[in-house]
């Protein structure tokens, strides 16, 4: 469940640097298995956050819980930041929409929901050009932009992407992660799931490392490279986490 | 912005859907065809329109809940599997908002596949009928267009109803296939089998005399049949005997479609 303390202004030139979303202590079981173990992560404004860990260690279940689409077995999550219409964006690891329209009524649609300006969220994606391609004819990179566009649309102080880069061709992934880094730029907090260690170095500024269900590890890339004494984002991540890096981890089965 | 904004732009986008679906028209010249072939089949339309009402009013039992069927089913749990509705729950879009523009957008669609063959069938039975028919039935065994546009208005009545619940089947649903596979048991099961319920229970005295009247407003076809024999189909026949309880096969209708509505909302919000 989430609750809502709009103490502060979370954007604009005087933004606060207190959590504008905060986990305190949330633990989410399904059934038998404990998915998360008493996590507390808050997401700064104007901060792109980079939440890393094996696959299978909750990264998925740990975003859904901070945008309010599940609700955690214990612990609490919490909204600090301005009272707008959107709150959360959130992009899905696999965006899709309807195929029967085209990239801007598709766009329009949404931004409908909220009384918002169809144009800056293309714009700020790069998807201008292609506004009037069907849906079903984007290629896998473009609809994860157009994922993106829809994420941002009413400008929600939080932007919540879950591997919005995985399976994009390297220059798709930069643009990626260009995308999340100006979204902070502009006052947002923005939390990004990835596996690409060398686009999270050089573009977050916090990171989070998820591991069995628990953070392991939070600070900046430079901090967690330096605690590690390993020359990369990634040497320090396999150092970090138990067992092979590389490797699905199952939660509810000792490695 | 209003729920209402947020409500009108779901349901300019199912009707958007509905128009660029190619599978859509052909459901639509289908259904324009079933209609005009069945009217012709039974010899109604040259004989005016109470008997075209009466040639289409078994036909309409089964056309009009397949017809909910098709445009529902794939609705809500197509929007689930694409993880839309995830979406949706970060936009200030309550679940009953997103379940009734989804309904109202189906439902105008639905209203657009109905009204359409039957205002052209009442057009051609204007020009083809043999006896003068009146705007408004004066006298018992009176024909009249008004008694059609009834008959038009209470099966669209009917079709609502049959709409919200295969929406609840659509919300409930985990598949494509498993929509399918429910708005299939809520033809059979709601539409036909609980008709034949309470008519079986008639017949092995569950149902007694004095309550059958009533107990046909809790099946949705028995409500739809009991209606068009109170309000359209009565005017030809001449009999004191009471075919249904018309206020209650209203309620019964409005309920089916209420309650759905609320399941439908429920499971939106759990998923």
């Amino acid at each position: 469940m989430m609750t809502e303390d709009n103490r502060t202004n979370g954007t604009g030139p005087e933004r606060s640097t207190s959590p504008v979303l905060e986990a305190s202590d949330v633990t989410r079981e399904f059934g038998d298995v404990t998915v998360l173990r008493d996590v507390s992560v808050g997401l700064e404004p104007g901060t792109l956050t980079a939440l890393v860990g094996p696959n299978g260690s909750g990264k998925t279940t740990l975003l859904r819980v901070l945008c309010g689409l599940l609700a955690p077995s214990s612990g609490e999550v919490s909204y600090h930041g301005p009272e707008v219409s959107r709150k959360i964006g959130y992009v899905q690891q696999q965006p899709a929409f309807r195929p029967e329209f085209s990239v801007q009524e598709t766009i329009e649609f949404y931004t409908a929901l909220v009384d918002a300006e169809p144009e800056e969220p293309l714009d700020r994606v790069g998807l201008t050009a292609a506004a009037s391609r069907r849906v079903d004819s984007l290629s896998g990179g473009m609809t994860r932009l157009l994922g993106v566009a829809q994420a941002t649309v009413g400008d929600p102080p939080v932007v919540v992407m879950d591997e919005p880069a995985t399976g994009l061709d390297p220059g798709m992934r930069r643009r990626t992660f260009e995308v999340a880094r100006s979204l902070a730029s502009d006052g947002a907090a923005v939390l990004v799931s990835s596996h690409d260690m060398t686009l999270v170095e050089e573009y977050a500024e916090h990171v989070l490392v998820l591991d069995g269900g628990e953070v392991v590890a939070a600070d900046s890339p430079g901090a967690l490279c330096a605690e590690q004494e390993a020359d990369s984002l990634w040497d320090g991540f396999e150092d970090i986490v138990e067992g092979p890096a590389d490797e699905l981890a199952v939660l509810g089965v000792n490695r | 912005m209003t729920h209402a904004q947020a409500i009108q732009a779901i349901v300019a986008r199912e009707l958007a859907t509905v128009v660029r679906t190619r599978s859509y028209w052909v459901l639509l010249l289908g259904t324009a065809v079933a209609i005009f072939g069945l009217a012709l089949a039974g010899g109604g339309p040259e004989a005016g329109y109470l008997p075209t009402a009466v040639d289409l009013r078994l036909p309409m039992e089964l056309l009009v809940p397949a017809l909910a069927v098709a445009l529902g089913y794939p609705t809500i749990v197509a929007d689930a599997r694409r993880g839309e509705l995830d979406v949706f729950d970060t936009y200030p879009l309550p679940s009953w908002g997103y379940v009734f523009g989804v309904y109202l957008g189906r439902a105008l669609a639905m209203a657009a596949f109905l009204v359409i063959p039957l205002t052209i069938l009442a057009g051609y039975v204007a020009t083809t009928a043999e006896t003068d028919a009146a705007l408004i039935a004066t006298h018992q065994g009176a024909d009249s267009i008004a008694l059609f546009a009834r008959f038009a208005v209470l099966t669209l009545l009917f079709g609502f109803a049959i709409l919200a619940v295969v929406l609840a089947a659509s919300a409930l649903a985990w598949s494509r296939r498993s929509a399918v596979v429910l708005a299939v048991l809520v033809f059979g099961g709601v539409v036909l089998g609980l008709d034949l319920f309470v008519l079986r229970g008639f017949g092995g005295e569950l149902v007694g005399t004095d309550s059958l009247t009533g107990a046909l407003a809790l099946s949705p076809t028995s409500a739809y049949r009991g209606l068009l024999f109170e309000s359209v189909l009565s005017s030809a026949i001449e009999t004191d005997q009471q075919y249904a309880a018309p206020i209650a096969s209203v309620v019964g209708l409005l309920c089916w479609t209420i309650l759905s509505l609320g399941v439908t909302t429920v499971a939106v919000t759990r998923r």
